[in-house]
């Protein structure tokens, strides 16, 4: 479904080259649930941005779903973000000026699909996530576990391959968090793809497979000897 | 997803519309002060004859020679000798001769007082020529010209006034004392600027009342009301000395269809000058023009500076407008970037979001255009007092210029919102997510 | 306050920064020539016309026969007559022009009969001995006309008026370095033109700017025009009968013979009313030029406060920041005070560029004169006054974010 080979990613600026992934080898299964974890400035959500077409790489070779990506356009880019592609942010980034089935309904806009089939998706989707009622709600006027499942609603209602979130539950309280992964491990085992940036072990541990990274690469942490001292590397060579 | 693009646009400008507002605002008002000024300025510089602009052409003569000439060129009018050889030579298919005369008119009822009409001395070409639009009956040929016949043709003001607009072709007038044939009546009929008259005249005002066979207006010595311009020692006495003098003030007009007459013509009035100039009447080289409606107008600068200054104002001042208006559209969509770099990320490509700033655009174009029109309605109330009364009675509201305001006003703000717009466009859809 | 940082600042706002200082450079090019329109305008409204305005009136009297000469003569004759006897009328005289009209009669003024370039270009006022009197002028040397020196003229006849009375003007212009009086000129006369009097101020009848180099450049001869088309009739009235004798001079006129004209619309015309005719389109222009400039400076100012409104709006973590680090509430206004006065100025080194540009242009292709450089100065203290005002109400918002903004999120 998502495989990176001697992935890298430079960031240049007038004085440095930095590299945020080097060499770079990641390959997520159909219907995996795999958690990223490593620590702040690890490159972990480099990794994410790019797997999610957000930004380009520098070298190496990036299939996602069996298509090599790197010398899409910036259409066929926002092509596969809107069909293949779902987000859930750590900052559930709703659009403040959309109420939430307006904000589910953004991407079905893009794909240029019709009114009811558009609306028979939303609401669908929000049945999912349990707000339903909520449809002509303003984000604001929601608790942030609750705009947290309009994101999930908004990324399941295109029935995206692949569901990346980065921190999905950084912003919420324990409780909150915990029905939101309820949810994810809910539609995971429906057969969603998912990629699941964090920080927190005992999230990574609901996952069924952890992926470490470190210094932009991935590493086996039972024989890496960096392991032990990854938390204090310099981890201000690489961009944050 | 044009009306997605449209519910987007509208709520949007909704949510600021302080903001908003000042758009609308500046965008109705630059598009009003361009319209009111360009609705007198196209009233004052069009092509008053455009059918036949190309083919109608003023001989000019330099009868007056170096050093008492227009700064070298020849002046605009021709005296009588050489007006009246012109017209002997028949070098062009048709040909008038014009000046303005002011005649008294007695209303029928006996114990009213006399009216003054103003209207034209001219020959029997000029109907034709201009193609001026008949009423009732038509001109009179060259033979009534050469029969000195007491003919005139009444416009249509001028036979309402006097006749009750009724047909009064074959009925007698008495203008001044004595006695005319009108053979004919105009329709509504008077081209602004008045290109034939515009050496003499300003070039706009009411219509004339008449038009007077010019020969015989020239027996009864009636004297010309327009312009007239003199040169050296005025010596001459009495009518015939005048005729004989090298005052100017006969307006020529000769039609030409082809450039071949035209060159022609020209060839004609080189020798014609240079025949004077042997003969020992002119000492100086031929010194000829030839131009067409639309140089003359020029020539004569007919456009009033006022209505090219407040034209050129207005317009910089919506220049200016749509720059306010360039810098507060980028500051709305840049105050979105974040929804902007959501959507892309969702999935929207740079060209529609490109699409949804313009369509915004648009919406706020539109607004200030309907603004713009109400603005230009009340303005073209208040012309009379920006202008001269005869050419502030030109400007006119009508459905081009309806249009041309709310094109004009929807075109100007989405060219200024193409940069906004663009840099919205260019936010990177990664941005949001790092940025947490 | 260091300016390094704000221009650093600025730097990463550069389409803001540049459209606000090219607004300021247009608004200024627009508002000095405007302004300079409008000052020209307004002094052209107020040139003298030399005569007694406030009890003035006059009467364009066509004929509805055709008159001889002689008839013409007769009838002119016994109608100043019929005027002068009405109650609040204090002289008459007959021209074939007068001051401001809209339209001169003028004849090139030469000093030798074969002179081929005029030295003027004088307004031809043809008056009997009441003209000057009527008039109000002011007679500042020699002498008024005689009776007997007055001549008849008919139609395309050509009298040879042997004297003239000038304005100050034209003698000034004929003979710069001596008293004009007793002196002679040429205007288009086979014979010489002696001055035996110079009056003050005498407008011409014209309005126009093809004879602005001879403003003021007017005389006046001897003659009666007595052409079978008509003549004018200029009243002059005791101080508050004007409007009475107004209606009362075209009944009597009537009454006396009614073969005559007096256009309803414009026959009779207080010279209030003709000095308001006359310059119809200047007091246009300035009024239009006014509006826009209003406009002009309403709408930069609203833009100020927009776009530097957003910039406030976008930095409120950084204000907070810099609250939290110390910055007090005059710092913080001082900033973008500061910011806007930088680029105020860089807008307005362009403005002053384009305001001359602007100029140039009108003056090659519409005859505007050089806009002096007072006006460009003056527009500057405007539009920095305008920018400061505008950006007062931004800033001071801005000095209101609490510091407590620094720990929140962006």
């Amino acid at each position: 479904m998502l495989k990176m080979t001697h992935l890298s990613k430079v960031y240049r600026t007038e004085v440095v080259e930095t590299y945020a992934l080097r060499d770079f080898n990641i390959n997520v299964k159909e219907g995996e649930f795999v958690a990223v974890t490593g620590p702040s400035g690890s490159g972990k959500t480099t990794f994410l941005t790019i797997a999610g077409l957000l930004e380009t790489f520098t070298g190496g070779e990036y299939h996602l779903d069996g298509v090599e990506v790197s010398n899409l356009d910036d259409n066929a880019r926002s092509k596969i973000r809107n069909e293949k592609i779902g987000f859930i942010f750590q900052a559930f980034n709703l659009i403040p000026d959309l109420n939430v089935f307006d904000n589910v309904e953004v991407p079905l806009r893009y794909r240029g699909m019709k009114g009811p089939e558009r609306k028979e998706r939303i609401m669908s989707a929000l049945e999912r996530v349990g707000l339903a009622s909520r449809a002509k709600h303003y984000p604001a006027e929601l608790s942030g576990g609750q705009q947290q499942r309009v994101a999930i609603a908004r990324a399941l209602a295109g029935t995206p391959r692949l569901l990346l979130a980065d921190e999905p539950t950084g912003n919420l309280d324990t409780q909150m968090a915990r029905g939101v992964l309820e949810l994810l491990e809910e539609i995971h085992r429906e057969g969603a793809t998912i990629v699941m940036v964090t920080h927190d072990p005992e999230l990574a541990a609901r996952a069924q497979r952890n992926v470490h990274i470190i210094d932009g690469q991935v590493v086996d942490l039972a024989e890496d000897p960096r392991f032990h001292t990854a938390y204090t590397a310099a981890a201000g060579q690489v961009r944050s | 997803m044009f009306t997605y693009y449209i519910q987007l646009g509208l709520r949007s400008l909704k949510r600021n519309p302080a903001l908003t507002a000042l758009m609308v605002m500046a965008i109705g008002f630059g598009v009003s002060a361009s319209m009111i000024t360009y609705s007198v300025f196209r009233a004052v510089s069009g092509n008053p004859i455009p059918e036949k602009s190309s083919q109608l052409f003023v001989p000019e003569i330099d009868s007056w020679g170096p050093g008492l000439n227009e700064k070298g060129e020849p002046p605009g009018a021709l005296n009588y000798v050489d007006a009246m050889a012109l017209m002997r030579a028949h070098q062009s298919k048709r040909m008038t001769l014009i000046y303005q005369i002011g005649l008294s008119t007695l209303p029928r009822d006996a114990d009213s007082v006399p009216v003054a009409s103003n209207g034209y001395a001219v020959t029997g070409d000029f109907f034709t020529m201009f193609d001026v639009p008949f009423l009732y009956g038509s001109g009179w040929s060259t033979a009534d010209d050469d029969a000195r016949a007491a003919d005139v043709v009444l416009s249509r003001e001028f036979n309402q006034r006097m006749f009750g607009g009724a047909n009064s072709v074959g009925q007698k007038i008495t203008l001044s004392g004595h006695d005319y044939r009108i053979v004919g009546v105009t329709k509504r009929w008077n081209p602004s600027p008045r290109f034939y008259d515009a050496w003499g005249g300003s070039g706009f005002g009411d219509p004339p009342d008449f038009y007077l066979l010019l020969n015989r207006a020239l027996d009864l010595h009636t004297d010309n009301v327009g312009r007239n311009s003199c040169r050296g020692a005025i010596t001459y006495n009495g009518w015939d000395q005048y005729l004989q003098s090298n005052c100017i003030w006969l307006m020529p007009w000769v039609e030409l269809d082809t450039t071949s007459e035209v060159a022609r013509y020209r060839n004609f009035l080189e020798s014609y000058s240079a025949d004077q100039q042997r003969a020992g009447r002119f000492g100086w080289a031929p010194n000829v023009r030839l131009p067409d409606v639309m140089t003359w107008l020029d020539v004569q600068h007919i456009v009033p500076p006022e209505s090219r200054i407040s034209l050129i104002v207005a317009m910089s001042f919506f220049i200016i407008c749509l720059v306010n208006t360039i810098g507060l559209l980028l500051a709305k969509f840049m105050r979105r970037a974040g929804e902007i770099g959501v959507r892309r990320a969702l999935g929207a490509t740079r060209h529609e979001i490109y699409a949804q700033y313009l369509v915004e655009a648009a919406a706020v174009g539109l607004t200030g255009g309907l603004l713009g029109l109400l603005l230009t309605a009340i303005g073209m109330s208040g012309v009379g007092l920006l202008f001269e009364p005869e050419i502030a009675q030109l400007a006119h509201m009508d459905l081009s210029l309806i249009g041309l305001t709310l094109v004009v006003a929807i075109f100007a703000t989405v060219a200024a919102a193409f940069y906004p717009a663009w840099r919205a466009a260019q936010v990177q859809p990664a941005w949001q997510l790092k940025s947490n | 306050m260091h300016i390094q940082p704000i221009l650093a600042a600025l730097r990463r706002h550069k389409a803001g920064t540049v459209l606000i200082a090219l607004q300021i450079a247009l608004t200024l090019a627009i508002v000095c020539n405007a302004l300079f329109i409008i000052n020209q305008r307004l002094a052209h409204i107020d040139e003298p016309s030399g005569v007694d305005e406030a009890n003035l009136f006059v009467i364009a009297n066509q004929w509805g026969e055709q008159y001889s000469t002689q008839e013409a003569v007769e009838r002119i004759e016994q109608d100043l007559v019929t005027l002068r006897q009405l109650p609040g009328v204090q002289d008459v005289t007959s021209s074939n022009n007068y001051p401001i009209r809209g339209i001169s009669n003028d004849n090139f003024i030469t000093m030798t009969p074969d002179q081929r370039a005029p030295t003027s270009d004088a307004a031809y006022y043809m008056g009997d001995a009441n003209f000057v009197r009527t008039l109000g002028l002011k007679l500042i040397a020699g002498r008024d006309f005689r009776p007997e020196e007055v001549q008849n003229q008919g139609l395309r006849q050509t009298v040879d008026p042997s004297v003239a009375i000038i304005s100050k003007a034209m003698a000034t212009k004929l003979f710069p370095n001596s008293d004009a009086l007793g002196k002679h000129f040429y205007a288009m006369t086979p014979n010489p033109i002696t001055v035996i009097g110079i009056v003050d101020v005498l407008h011409r009848g014209d309005v126009s700017t093809w004879s602005a180099p001879y403003i003021g450049e007017s005389m006046i001869v001897p003659v009666r025009p007595a052409d079978p088309y008509g003549i004018y009739y200029i009243v002059r009235t005791k101080p508050g009968q004007l409007a009475a004798a107004m209606r009362a001079a075209p009944k009597a006129l009537y009454a006396e013979n009614r073969m005559r004209m007096i256009d309803p619309k414009d026959g009779l015309l207080s010279f209030a009313q003709v000095r308001h005719r006359a310059f119809e389109s200047d007091r246009g222009m300035a009024i239009l030029m006014s509006i826009i400039c209003i406009v002009l400076l309403a709408i930069t100012a609203a833009g100020i406060i927009g776009l530097t409104s957003f910039w406030v709006g976008q930095r409120r973590r950084q204000i907070g920041v810099r609250r939290a680090l110390g910055a007090t509430h005059r710092d913080i206004m001082q900033y973008f005070m500061t910011e806007n006065l930088l680029i105020s100025l860089g807008g307005l080194a362009i403005g002053v560029v384009l305001a001359f540009g602007l100029n140039l242009w009108l003056h090659i292709h519409l005859e505007l004169k050089v806009l002096p450089l007072t006006y460009v100065l003056g527009g500057t203290v405007i539009l920095l006054l305008l920018g400061q005002g505008a950006v007062f109400a931004p800033a001071l918002r801005a000095s209101r974010v609490p510091p407590i903004e620094a720990t929140r999120p962006a």
